[in-house]
């Protein structure tokens, strides 16, 4: 990128090179299928359409409580009223999402408003893990679809013990500067503060959070876009059949789960009837853990954390709720008694 | 960055400004018109349509404040913009709208079918529905629940599906099919029924077929199951509602 006089060309042949890509994957299933490369197409374009048609209204929503929070709330709101040691910060974080109810599309822009707000570290990863299913919308959605059982309580339990884990040990190993990027740094573009003292009027900041929307919606957008290419595309490519055939084992079920979990990055508002497909196949700890890793981590969201976390960060955002969701859901079928 | 010339870069910008809203606008137009023509029926369970009226309608605020930023532009003050949205994520953001245009709506058929059609229903909860106006979804339920296939022998039936074929089928038998859809089309799942019937190789794969009949437990595709035995088939039209909903 650097040493070139425009960046801007080469991220566009990029988009080409992709864009030609996708085309090549399609018309390879097509010929290997012996189907219409236009009936794969539409395909594609149906499901692709189809997630990004329910996840874009609350990525909408997402934006906007985030360009809220960037207007109306000062820094020292937030901190006043959160604990300052870093477990009581984890702990919190991963309570927040009660007040902000954000599902994963929209969990990401409102975490790096906080961090630029100066927010711990361990309070933002506790949130950013736990909101997506720390959400009314999310406990009305697996109640209904599991009932008050072992799949709602083992939901509550392990999604709450994860955040607030993985909030902690990120919070302490790694310095502020070495953990986000310089963009969801505190002040970073915090230039508020030298002209706070003409407070502008109520319309005037619900405009600016509107414009600030906006451009979140872009910045956040793109990465829901790719997100759902990949998973459409997965779904085009990859026989459901064969997905399905693998899984009994009291691990290898659970593995299964949360890599599909991963890869399809279905909304957390709506993972539980998803899961309902699976609940004669599979064991009851792959349920729960696809039901608590989902939210926390996918496709997506990987890609939205690229936008706020050093890369290393990144890696550590997925592996570590990877292994400890694997523990809990191995746990939990040892329990049950699968093995 | 760029070093280009400040004027060439604001104007620049204000491209990209007017890119924002015209796609903003886009966005929200695109999901009234699905609303409008019942084209989100294909794409998400109806149940979550007002989702997409909500979306449309912050689409458009935000799309009307970002040609209000560009007609009135801020002076100099305020000027510490937070995000530079360059021209490639105009484009990646313009994706979804540029698929729309180009590729006509359609709903999830038997091109979609992924790798065979499920025999075991999605969900719990049962309707006790009288068994005439039970769907492929409802008898799938029905029949997990029984203790015996031959419970259902001589049950009549009457379904809509499109015809799916497969190498072990039955030379005068194929499936039923219909996608079912808890949300979106992310968790779309082809289920079918079994179904005997005189002339049954008439109908080509993906054929939406009314089917009359009546239940009786036999072989299929090396199952052992209750299997429609159809005495009238009727070629219909797609339903305008082609999913099943949990």
């Amino acid at each position: 990128m650097r040493a070139n006089h425009s960046p801007d060309r080469i991220k566009l042949i990029g988009l080409a090179l992709l864009a030609g890509l996708l085309l090549a994957a399609i018309a390879l299933q097509a010929q290997s299928a012996g189907r219409d490369f236009a009936l794969v197409l539409s395909v594609f374009a149906t499901r692709f359409l189809g997630i990004f048609v329910e996840a874009v209204p609350f990525l909408l929503l997402g934006s906007i409580t985030s360009g809220l929070i960037e207007t109306f709330i000062k820094s020292d709101d937030i901190m006043r009223f959160l604990p300052r040691n870093r477990l009581g910060a984890a702990i919190g974080g991963a309570f927040l999402g009660l007040v902000f109810p954000v599902c994963e599309c929209g969990v990401v822009p409102v975490a790096r408003r906080l961090f630029t707000k100066g927010t711990p570290v361990s309070l933002g990863v506790a949130f950013l893990l736990a909101a997506p299913f720390m959400n009314p919308i999310v406990f009305a959605s697996t109640y209904i679809a599991f009932g008050f059982g072992t799949v709602f309580i083992g939901r509550i339990v392990i999604t709450l013990l994860v955040a607030v884990i993985v909030g902690v040990v990120i919070g302490s190993f790694a310095k502020r500067s070495a953990t986000l990027k310089p963009i969801a740094l505190a002040g970073a573009h915090d230039a508020h503060a030298h002209c706070e003292h003409e407070e502008p009027s109520t319309r005037a900041k619900l405009i600016g959070a509107l414009e600030i929307a906006g451009d979140e919606f872009f910045e956040m957008g793109r990465f829901l876009i790719f997100g759902s290419i990949l998973a459409a595309l997965m779904q085009t490519l990859v026989p459901q059949e064969s997905l399905l055939a693998l899984g009994t084992g009291p691990i290898l079920s659970v593995v299964f789960m949360q890599i599909l979990a991963y890869v399809l990055s279905v909304c957390s508002t709506v993972d539980s009837f998803l899961a309902l497909a699976f609940v004669n196949t599979f064991t009851t700890g792959a349920i729960v853990s696809f039901l608590s890793f989902g939210p926390m981590v996918d496709i997506k969201s990987t890609l939205m954390f690229t936008g706020v976390f050093r890369r290393r960060i990144v890696l550590y955002l997925v592996l570590l709720p990877f292994v400890m969701n694997l523990l809990a859901g191995t746990l939990v079928n040892l329990i049950l008694g699968y093995a | 960055m760029t070093t280009a010339a400040p004027h060439k870069r604001e104007e620049q910008v204000d491209r990209i400004a007017w890119a924002k809203s015209l796609i903003l606008f886009g966005m929200g137009i695109y999901l009234t018109l699905l609303i409008l023509t019942g084209n989100l029926d294909n794409y998400i369970n109806q149940r979550f349509a007002w989702l997409a009226g909500v979306g449309a309608l912050l689409f458009f605020a935000l799309g009307l404040t970002t040609l209000y930023r560009s007609l009135n532009p801020k002076r100099h003050e305020h000027e510490h913009h937070h995000y530079h949205i360059s021209w490639d994520i105009i484009l990646v953001v313009a994706f979804p709208l540029l698929l729309a245009i180009l590729i006509p709506s359609r709903s999830l058929g038997i091109e979609a079918v992924n790798g065979g059609v499920s025999l075991n229903p999605v969900g719990v909860a049962n309707l006790a529905r009288s068994p005439l106006d039970r769907n492929i979804l409802d008898w799938l339920r029905e029949f997990d629940r029984a203790s015996t296939p031959a419970q259902f022998n001589g049950t009549s039936v009457d379904v809509v599906g499109f015809v799916y074929r497969e190498p072990i089928h039955p030379q005068d038998g194929f499936m039923l099919a219909r996608f079912t859809m808890s949300c979106c089309v992310a968790d779309a799942f082809p289920i079918g029924m079994p179904i005997i019937a005189a002339g049954a190789e008439e109908y080509a794969a993906g054929d939406w077929l009314r089917v009359k009949g009546q239940l009786k437990a036999s072989a299929f595709g090396g199952d052992f199951l209750p299997v429609v035995f159809a005495d009238a088939i009727k070629v219909v039209d797609e339903p305008r509602q082609p999913y099943l909903y949990p």
